[in-house]
């Protein structure tokens, strides 16, 4: 055997193993580190909203029993100040967006417009900057009662965070956006369509879909915080005898 | 002998050759997986932050129900006992409407145009936005409150909020978290830098004692209450 061929042969080999186990841990940790941590988030992440679900169940059970005992308590005290405070609870919760409401109205439905075209990216999507616009549209034009894909705008709401996503009262929801908005449906109705953020995100092939509707129905806002733990930095400076 | 030994080498050559190309493919892909995995690792935390302090918060609100409950169901108590617990769950509910005048500690904000450009609509907005975002309790702009339903819109010079034509400078107050809201509102590329480009004249205070006056009206002719 020629000598110079051998040595060569060695080089080639050992460089062939370096490759190989090379690859093969690339593989490997391509396998572990991040995807193992994504996985953990993701199950850390259901368990979170499996314990959300519970927990709402058990918020919404409270409140039912709260609102039953209260009716009973009317009923058995027959107490005219009990009576006076159960009335004025019921339009003072009404007013602060806490009993579910219907009304006529109208319904916006909103979705990405379905392929890009020769525009930027950015203007085939829908921003939060267009949904807060079109909610400020709706409150001028004299909406008494607004919900965002179910949400119940309330004093508390914080404006609209969107990504491919929306986060309305700390809980997201993916597309379409379903905006409903209770008061006079042709004054809303014109107002939406007349908007000249509207009439260019139609034109990048957005899709809004504006109807009126003889009867809406919006839920009621459900606090997932403390009432007392929400305004803790204010007192009441005259209040009327509360 | 020797052409075996040529071609033999010749296909170690090769295989070597290939698997080189195919390491340095399986890497690049590789860095680009990384990358899109560590987006989504961000975006998965701040998900996770945001269902963990939802269900931090849950947690604590039923805690208060559960007491509400409790305090309903005894019916040992006396019915002055049951009136002062209307009167809170009234209260709060009012407090939430806007429908008291409030006092607190937190910051007032004056804003008014220094330059050409003046104070508009999104201006103001911007700012409430990050007010919001440090959980204020309660906001006005010039004693109007704002409340669900407030509108802010530009007309002509003016703006318009709850339907009154509000002039400048505009008095932006806040009760809540003061330390919390500033450090929000000063923000590298925030509100206040933006502001400064404008060239708008701001003034920050902190007061122990902002009164925050309560809405005028909440208007509800065209709501029907719904039996839940």
């Amino acid at each position: 055997m020629n000598k110079g061929h051998r040595g060569m042969l060695f080089l080639i080999f050992i460089l062939f193993g370096i490759l190989v186990s090379m690859q093969f841990r690339s593989i490997v940790r391509s396998d572990s580190d991040e995807t193992i941590s994504i996985r953990e988030l993701a199950a850390e992440l259901e368990y979170e909203r499996a314990e959300k679900a519970r927990l709402i169940e058990q918020l919404n059970n409270l409140e039912a029993e709260r609102e039953q005992l209260l009716k009973n308590i009317g009923e058995r005290l027959n107490n005219n100040e009990i009576d006076w405070l159960l009335r004025t609870r019921n339009s003072e919760f009404f007013k602060a967006g806490l009993t579910p409401v219907k009304g006529k109205g109208i319904v916006i439905v909103m979705e990405d417009a379905p392929e890009i075209g020769e525009l930027r990216v950015e203007e085939y999507i829908i921003h939060d900057y267009d949904i807060n616009e079109i909610l400020d549209e709706l409150k001028a034009n004299g909406a008494q009662a607004i919900s965002v894909n179910g949400e119940r705008v309330v004093t508390t709401t914080k404006p609209v965070c969107a990504g491919p996503t929306i986060i309305v009262n700390n809980n997201r929801y993916p597309p379409p956006y379903v905006i409903q908005a209770i008061g006079d449906p042709d004054i809303l109705y014109e107002a939406i369509n007349s908007m000249p953020t509207v009439a260019f995100m139609r034109l990048t092939g957005i899709r809004i879909d504006v109807s009126k509707s003889e009867e809406i129905v919006i839920d009621r806002y459900h606090p997932y915080k403390s009432l007392n733990e929400m305004f803790k930095d204010m007192e009441v400076v005259k209040g009327e005898g509360f | 002998m020797k052409a075996f030994r040529t071609i033999s080498l010749t296909f170690v050559c090769l295989v070597l050759g290939i698997m080189i190309a195919w390491q340095y493919s399986s890497v690049k892909i590789n860095q680009v997986l990384a990358q899109y995995e560590k987006e989504d690792v961000n975006q998965l935390i701040d998900e996770l932050l945001m269902e963990k302090k939802n269900n931090e918060n849950l947690k604590a609100r039923l805690q208060e129900l559960q007491r509400e409950v409790d305090a309903f169901k005894n019916t040992e108590r006396g019915d002055q006992q049951y009136i002062e617990e209307l009167k809170q769950a009234v209260l709060n509910a009012r407090i939430m409407a806007g429908l008291e005048t409030v006092k607190g500690e937190g910051l007032v904000i004056t804003l008014k145009a220094g330059g050409l450009i003046p104070v508009e609509d999104r201006h103001i907005e911007e700012l409430i936005n990050e007010l919001k975002a440090s959980d204020v309790q309660a906001i006005s702009v010039n004693d109007e409150r704002i409340v669900a339903m407030s509108e802010i819109r530009n007309a002509g010079e003016y703006i318009m909020i709850n339907a009154r034509q509000l002039v400048p400078p505009y008095t932006i107050k806040a009760i809540g978290d003061a330390d919390k809201m500033e450090s929000s509102l000063n923000l590298l590329a925030g509100v206040l830098d933006k502001f400064e480009y404008y060239e708008f004249e701001v003034d920050i205070k902190r007061e122990k004692n902002v009164i925050i006056p309560a809405v005028r009206d909440i208007p509800i002719d065209m709501l029907t209450p719904v039996e839940q």
